[in-house]
């Protein structure tokens, strides 16, 4: 195996310090190409010869492990039963599943950890990238803090996460217990099934309304985790602010908040659209926190089933593979839908130049 | 337009490569060796490739490879994806719930013409050296009784307790009935404030609590969830949390062990698998705790679950199969099982192993190392019914239920026998 | 100044609650298991056992895993540089029939959630033979779709009139692509390369299923040695996890500033 990165390093130290006659050579074998296709540049077709030559690699790879799985999943959801006694069923794996109590379940699971997780990290990302653009010195150094989580994989944090939360040795139940509450009265973290509303409101509100205090630990996690990526890309969409403009507002009176809200947000909302559109595709299908953080994915009560994991259960742990294929194509449309929804109402509020 | 056809080029080729191997065939992951995917890590990994050495030294023909393949839910995943693929391994680890579901995918070798086979066969005084339930446990009922898999890693359900804890609590035995052990948990907790008992969720010590009472979980594909064992079990989880004589650990996670060793609880119920472990974690001061058969309602009739897992052999070449069967055979014959046993604390699963020297050797070292071979006489397996994969899930979400108060232990009952029955019909058609 | 202040404090008490856990994983690291199982306060390991190192190497052959993790995302990250580079430019700057539909069928990949594109890959990945090769581990990642929607936005932002000039210079789109559209949306090139950097090194389901033999595993799969039913060794695993951190770490604070200022922000306002 070190033969085969020693190979690589020879090749690419043989590519840089060849640099100029390579980049000689491949700027002539590309200007061949270009020729060729600019003698084919005529009618309405033309670009489409090139176009097909840059596409190829990148839809040869999709065609086969993207589309056709997708393709497939929908073909398998129209068979029902399990192993060898899967038939053809038509939609009646979309009418049991629309029908099915831990179906809407899990959707709304989905829901409220997306509503949790979304706001939250874009408020968060949002005041943070604001804070760090305003600074001066030590800008690498917090940028790499915060993007931190987001480098980490999963599963270690989640494992860190786990026992730091632990209801009996983690270090959270013991600074309370240090702070006088009693042992017995401690809160279960992950393993509470109950609303987290519910026990904040000393049981004003049912106990199976709202999302599970499990639930809430799994979005704080990932709020935590996804937060670097966010706060990395508002970062980037601040630096294109021109200065005159937050300065023009300082002068006329506008104070740090007013000037948020009615200068900067505006003209990055471009990038907040951005970060909106792909947090809701990425929140929909969420997993691996999901199952690093209680053990099966499906938490307390599977109060934290959401759509993937209910998916990811029926498929691999129950064998229901027409079923779960259903499912995953009923995710898929939703998503679908969500996007082109917010393409349309949210799309409208964005503020190009 | 010329990116369709190319698209749609590519995707009867994707068609027609995933659609050619023939509907049904399986073949070998491996063609030139048996490929056994099992969970054994560290010591007890090592051990194993020791007995697969010395079993490929003996003899000519396909080498036997065993290759760590992750924990029983991975290789779960692994096996089921693989028989989507139509290439297997030769054999793999399987609990009877996910060998239910190769079996449903047409994917195992039935053992029986091995068995009876005259010259790799097991002769009947043979068959009759295994425990009976070790051999029952591996009959399949829904497919026609039979044997589609065979022993690998048996244990038995076992009280582990703290004799240090209980001794601050003034008890010096360890509860033989239900009933001693609720009163010996409140005793525990109100003499030293400590939570008597961590529980570990899991269906099997379920059942186990409901055999010990006597009861059954299942009478053909109807459950028996609501029966009085059942019932009293629930219960039980409900007075111990109450009372906050228990609490739970993370699904998954091995904190009631740990808990016992640092002398924060007195009781745990866990396979006798983990004895080892615990006993590592103990740093080996063994005065300090014991195990012992689970209580009983009735200890002249006692009762407890048979524990792990055994091996599944698939449909791979007629050479692979005939050579796993083999493996298997010289791996539960009297001397390598006892190998095995004394080297990863599974047990024995041949009765001839009582009189075996050192076994009885191992037996002397401490006063508890018996216990366990002692319950293989009276464990009894678990169904091995289809869809019980998913009636686990529902036992467990049961009891978390009655254990965090959202449930009385009646409505739990009730509701999981509803859902049981449903799963268990819908599974079955 | 005061405002000044009041933001370093307010950000370093952020930075200080978002790290926490990586120092929790750190001194953890240097526990014995008896101290990171037992519930305590104390942050800090009562003797830093320095030969959880000794033991972690021991335990799995992490020399291996990672020459294996370096190969693979290293490859999967220049092809998905390329590839989506390419179709990126494609969907942005040419023209051609049937653009919308191809362009929404990439955005589709994206809306299929992992787990379930995994039974089909996972079979055609077994017909070709490639169980156990880096074959498998790298070419179903060679690209995706977030990398192309990237790189469209990026070319998006490059002003139209760039190429025209360009073309009457005599160049053609491919050496237009190669000698001056690229150079200018290098932030977002070395975006998309973290990215997929990042995506390929902290995967583990995918070279999970695909690879079974001891010298064909990638890190993350390693990681999972430390958590057999003999029990989670929660010093050795957090030991090992901040040792997988570290690449990844060192990585993006070598190339966090090539990406940030200018283009990157104006290629995704577009």
């Amino acid at each position: 195996m070190f033969v085969k990165l020693a190979v690589l390093g020879v090749v690419l130290g043989c590519v840089l310090v060849f640099w100029r006659r390579l980049s000689g050579l491949v700027d002539t074998a590309v200007g061949l190409l270009d020729n060729l296709f600019e003698r084919r540049r005529t009618g309405p077709l033309k670009d489409a010869p090139l176009a097909g030559f840059l596409l190829a690699p990148a839809l040869a790879v999709l065609g086969v492990f993207g589309v056709a799985p997708l393709v497939l999943a929908v073909y398998l959801s129209l068979f029902e039963g399990k192993g060898l006694n899967m038939r053809f069923g038509g939609l009646v794996n979309y009418s049991r599943a629309l029908s099915q109590e831990g179906f809407w379940d899990s959707f709304l699971v989905t829901v409220y950890y997306a509503a949790g997780t979304i706001p939250l990290c874009l408020i968060v990302s949002f005041l943070v990238a604001n804070g760090l653009y305003r600074l001066g010195r030590g800008r690498g150094l917090f940028r790499t803090l915060y993007f931190l989580p987001y480098v980490t994989s999963v599963v270690a944090a989640a494992t860190v996460w786990r026992v730091i939360l632990h209801p009996h040795v983690g270090l959270v139940n013991a600074m309370l217990q240090s702070w006088g509450f009693s042992a017995d009265a401690l809160p279960q973290w992950l393993l509470e099934p109950n609303g987290a509303i519910h026990l904040l409101t000393g049981g004003v509100v049912s106990e199976d309304v709202g999302p599970s205090l499990a639930l809430c630990c799994v979005i704080l996690f990932d709020v935590w985790h996804a937060s670097g990526f966010m706060i990395v890309i508002l970062l980037a969409g601040l630096t294109t602010i021109p200065r005159e403009l937050e300065e023009a507002a300082t002068i006329d009176g506008a104070g740090p908040l007013q000037r948020a809200w009615h200068v900067t947000l505006p003209l990055i909302s471009p990038t907040v659209f951005f970060l909106l559109i792909v947090s809701v595709i990425k929140g929909f299908q969420a997993f691996n926190s999901f199952y690093a953080l209680t053990g099966n994915g499906r938490g307390p009560l599977d109060t934290t089933q959401n759509m993937t994991v209910y998916i990811f259960t029926n498929l691999y742990e129950y064998q229901r593979l027409g079923y779960g294929a259903a499912a995953a194509t009923l995710l898929a449309v939703a998503i679908v839908i969500l996007t082109l929804l917010q393409w349309r109402f949210v799309g409208r509020r964005v503020h190009y130049e | 337009m010329i990116r369709v056809p190319t698209l749609g080029i590519l995707f009867c080729l994707m068609v027609t490569a995933l659609g050619c191997g023939g509907p049904a065939g399986f073949r070998p992951i491996e063609p030139d060796k048996v490929l056994f995917w099992d969970r054994q890590t560290v010591e007890n990994a090592d051990l194993l490739h020791g007995i697969v050495d010395q079993f490929n030294a003996g003899r000519e023909g396909l080498p036997v490879e065993a290759q760590y393949s992750g924990g029983y839910s991975e290789i779960y995943r692994k096996v089921t994806t693989s028989i989507q693929a139509r290439a297997l391994p030769a054999m793999a680890v399987a609990y009877q719930s996910m060998t239910v579901e190769y079996i449903q995918a047409g994917a195992v070798v039935p053992l029986d013409s091995f068995i009876s086979d005259p010259e790799v066969g097991l002769s009947s005084e043979e068959l009759d050296d295994f425990f009976p339930v070790v051999l029952e446990t591996n009959r399949f009922s829904e497919f026609g009784g039979q044997m589609c898999s065979f022993p690998f890693c048996k244990s038995v359900l076992m009280l582990y307790f703290n004799k240090r804890v209980l001794s601050e609590a003034g008890i010096d035995t360890a509860p033989a009935t239900w009933h001693q052990f609720l009163e010996q948990c409140r005793q525990v907790k109100s003499d030293t404030g400590k939570y008597a008992y961590a529980i570990d969720v899991d269906a099997s010590t379920f059942d186990g609590m409901i055999y010990s009472r006597g009861g059954d979980v299942i009478a053909g594909t109807e459950t028996l969830f609501d029966s009085p064992a059942s019932l009293d079990a629930l219960k039980l989880l409900e007075t111990l949390a109450k009372e906050k004589l228990g609490y739970q650990i993370p699904p998954g996670s091995y904190d009631d062990r740990d808990a016992l060793a640092q002398d924060r609880i007195a009781f745990l119920f866990r396979s006798s698998s983990h004895q080892a472990s615990v006993g590592r974690l103990m740093q080996g001061d063994m005065a300090r705790w014991g195990i012992k058969a689970i209580p009983q309602a009735d200890p002249s009739d006692p009762h407890t679950v048979l524990y792990g897992p055994n091996i599944c052999i698939f449909r791979t070449t007629p050479e692979q199969e005939r050579i796993s069967w083999q493996f298997v055979k010289a791996f539960t014959s009297p001397e390598t099982t006892v190998r095995w046993s004394l080297g990863t604390g599974y047990l024995p699963i041949r009765k001839s192993a009582e009189n075996h020297p050192e076994m009885k050797a191992f037996w002397k070292t401490w006063e508890y190392n018996r216990a366990a071979f002692d319950c293989l006489g009276f464990a009894r397996s678990e169904p091995n019914v289809a869809g019980w994969q998913e009636v686990r899930d529902l036992i467990e979400n049961a009891q978390t239920a009655v254990l965090t108060g959202k449930r009385t232990a009646e409505q739990a009952a009730a509701e999981l026998k509803g859902q049981a029955d449903a799963v268990l019909a819908e599974a079955g058609g | 100044m005061m405002r000044k202040t009041l933001r370093y404090a307010l950000l370093s008490l952020g930075a200080v609650a978002t790290t926490f856990p990586f120092v929790w994983m750190i001194c953890t690291a240097f526990k014995t298991y008896t101290e990171a199982a037992s519930p305590t306060l104390r942050l800090f390991p009562d003797v830093w056992q320095w030969r959880n190192f000794l033991e972690t190497f021991d335990a799995a052959p992490f020399g291996v895993y990672f020459s294996n993790t370096f190969l693979v995302a290293g490859v999967v990250t220049g092809s998905a540089i390329v590839t989506s580079m390419m179709a990126g430019y494609a969907f942005a700057r040419l023209r051609f029939p049937g653009r919308a539909v191809v362009f929404g069928m990439v955005l589709a990949t994206m809306m299929i959630p992992f787990e379930v594109t995994l039974i089909p890959n996972y079979v055609l990945v077994t017909r070709f033979g490639w169980r156990d090769t880096y074959a498998a581990l790298i070419v179903p990642w060679c690209a995706n779709a977030f990398s192309i929607f990237l790189m469209r936005q990026a070319f998006l932002g490059l002003p139209a009139d760039f190429f025209d000039a360009a073309k009457i210079d005599g160049c053609g789109h491919l050496r237009f692509l190669l000698w001056i559209a690229g150079p200018l949306v290098k932030p977002m090139i070395v975006t998309v390369g973290l990215f997929a950097f990042l995506g390929s090194y902290n995967s583990l389901v995918w070279p999970l299923v695909v690879t079974g033999k001891d010298t064909m595993r990638v890190v993350q799969v390693g990681l999972t040695v430390f958590s057999g039913a003999e029990g989670v060794q929660y010093n050795l695993l957090m030991c090992a996890s901040t040792i997988v951190i570290l690449p990844t770490v060192g990585l993006y604070f070598a190339a966090q500033r090539h990406f940030l200022e200018g283009s990157l922000g104006a290629g995704i306002k577009g």
